[in-house]
């Protein structure tokens, strides 16, 4: 009886391992395969400027196509787009895809949707209003 | 030649096809330009947004497959996070 559980227990904790192992390898963003193509994409749809810009400082600055004044600036990983006018932080955009892609898909999702459909995307995102010392960033993190 | 890029999990899945082929009347070249129809009329279903992206010209969003792009991207749908 004890040598029959012990089996059982053993064929368990290797279905168990071999299904996290599963789970693991197809789990969305974590894949070195799906990485290289989202970065593929990225370097694809940046310019060179903004592709040298985001290397170097860890965001990208999008003009609006609507507003002279108004950048959305973009961080390289996850997080949320800071809206800029004339320079100040005005508010914080949250939008992301209901499936989840690599960090390099958001960025090409950010700079597409904003680019070519930016009314569709202010109409999406939700919005945060910066704190108070946010506010009152000094000028050399800007 | 076209690609249309899906942005996914996997990154992006891509599928090319040869629109001058195709209109030539090349078989296996009309079959793929169908297939890439008929992803990008899938996933606009689902709720993807398509975008024309092509080099040195302004990023356009589409409603309509056009086999003559050079490059289409599609969003999956999008929300409030």
């Amino acid at each position: 009886m004890v040598v029959v559980g012990a089996v059982l227990c053993a064929v368990a904790s290797t279905v168990l391992i071999l299904a996290l192992g599963e789970l693991i390898a197809h789990s969305s963003s974590g894949r070195p395969e799906a990485k290289r193509r989202a970065g593929e994409l990225l370097r694809a749809v940046l310019t060179p400027d903004q592709y040298g810009h985001l290397m170097q400082r860890g965001h990208i600055d999008i003009a609006s196509p609507s507003d002279p004044d108004r950048i959305y600036r973009l961080p390289k990983g996850p997080g949320r787009v800071q809206v800029r006018e004339k320079g100040k932080l005005t508010m914080w955009l949250c939008l992301q895809p209901l499936e989840r892609v690599p960090e390099a898909d958001l960025l090409v999702m950010h700079k597409l949707m904003i680019e070519a459909d930016e009314q569709t995307y202010l109409r999406k995102a939700n919005r945060f209003s910066p704190t108070f010392w946010e506010m009152r960033e000094r000028p050399e993190l800007q | 030649m076209g690609m249309l890029r899906i942005i996914s999990k996997r990154g992006d899945d891509r599928l090319i096809w040869n629109a001058e082929d195709a209109l030539a009347g090349d078989a296996e070249a009309k079959a793929a330009v169908q297939e890439a129809e008929r992803i990008f009329a899938k996933e606009q279903a689902k709720g993807a947004t398509a975008f024309r992206v092509e080099p040195g010209k302004p990023i356009e969003r589409v409603e309509q497959f056009d086999p003559q792009a050079e490059q289409i991207v599609m969003v999956p749908r999008v929300v409030g996070g």
